[in-house]
């Protein structure tokens, strides 16, 4: 298994912090294939597009099978979500199995670049999922720290944090939509 | 809402669903048993169902159907996963297909000139069209849940795999009660009633499994 292999399996049995790792890994391939295909969409709407496809990855992480290549997995997932985008944006797209390659990987720049969208849906979602998505994710609070400030046991933290994302997933199908 | 800040919140997300296997086994399993129970009710088994499983053709029935469910499921583990596509995985349905057209031409050389015309219409030709639809909802929609938790990068096929899987399972639900035992007659109406249930399953999955 490589290193991307390992990682996700951590991650799909709970690990959290190589989950985190695996995320960071592939954000930057990810970026540079969607920045290769996307340019007109310019960077803040590449990274739109490129927080479609992590949440995407995260919804469906259950559905890699311990030991078969990463690769092959993340790019069909990314490749849905990406031709998704932008016919959604009224472009279509012609994305090649060959041309997912980690050499495309870019880095956010300097200034990361702020994408809107993401922001938009997240205000969609009830005033408490808000809260902890943006506790969690903007202030970079723990599940724990997050459960204190809104009175929640840490498991229902974890709970609602989990239908929160999968509502985004739902509310970004019917927005663009 | 910067990507950073999205990984985080992501990561701290480590509610996992369950995988697709246990999935189908967990919905499937008790769709079937209610479609056997459902024959059991309204129809009743036939009456000699245990001297049936002596007659090749009576039992082939069962065999075909059975195949089509268990060949659906497999494929549906397959399209569940992203990187699962092509139609080219459908060559095990078109194996039962032939096997079945091969059983169709076998039963009409061997059945009477005078007899055929009974053999293909049968008896009970209208609870066969309406009955295996219908015993088809239960196993065609576990298939179709399951495959919506899944992550299917090409939802009309995974609909129509799920439709034919489905309603293999309905009809070999519908065999324990019924009496026609000729391939002339249920290659025919049993084919028929699960090309339907596959079409329409094919439209619901291009819908319903997107995502």
């Amino acid at each position: 298994m490589d290193d991307w292999g390992k990682l996700l399996a951590a991650a799909n049995s709970g690990d959290g912090r190589a989950y985190a790792r695996f995320l960071r890994t592939i954000t930057p391939v990810l970026r540079g294939v969607v920045r290769a295909k996307g340019s007109a969409l310019g960077e803040a709407g590449c990274e739109d597009v490129l927080q479609e496809v992590l949440l995407a990855v995260h919804l469906k992480r259950h559905t890699w099978e311990v030991g078969a290549p990463v690769r092959p997995w993340l790019y069909a997932i990314t490749r849905y979500k990406v031709v998704d985008a932008f016919r959604t944006r009224g472009r279509s797209i012609d994305l090649p199995i060959e041309e997912f390659a980690d050499d495309l990987a870019a880095e956010a720049g300097p200034d990361p670049t702020e994408a809107a969208d993401m922001a938009k849906m997240i205000g969609m979602l009830d005033g408490r999922s808000a809260k902890i998505v943006q506790m969690i994710g903007m202030d970079g609070a723990s599940t724990a720290e997050t459960g204190q400030a809104l009175r929640m046991s840490e498991g229902a933290v974890r709970v609602a944090l989990h239908r929160a994302l999968k509502a985004l997933a739902v509310l970004r199908e019917r927005h663009v939509k | 809402m910067k990507t950073d800040d999205l990984i985080r919140a992501l990561a701290a997300d480590t509610q996992a669903e369950p995988p697709p296997p246990r999935l189908i086994l967990i919905g499937l399993i008790p769709a079937l048993a209610i479609a056997v129970a459902l024959v059991w009710v309204t129809f009743g088994f036939r009456d000699d169902l245990l001297q049936s499983f002596g007659n090749p053709w009576s039992v082939m029935r069962f065999v075909l159907t059975g195949t089509l469910g268990l060949i659906g499921v497999r494929l549906a583990l397959v399209l569940a996963r992203p990187e699962g596509r092509g139609l080219g995985l459908l060559w095990p349905f078109a194996a039962v297909a032939a096997v079945a057209l091969g059983l169709l031409v076998w039963a009409y050389l061997a059945t009477p000139a005078e007899g055929r015309q009974m053999a293909l219409l049968g008896k009970t030709l209208v609870t066969c069209l309406v009955a295996i639809p219908v015993l088809s909802i239960l196993p065609v929609t576990a298939i179709l849940v399951a495959l919506r938790k899944g992550a299917t990068t090409t939802p009309a096929l995974a609909g129509f795999v799920a439709g034919l899987g489905g309603s293999g399972f309905g009809a070999m639900a519908y065999s324990v009660h019924c009496v026609e035992d000729s391939p002339l007659f249920y290659v025919t109406w049993y084919g028929l009633a699960m090309v339907g249930v596959t079409l329409v399953s094919t439209l619901i999955g291009a819908r319903f499994l997107r995502w």
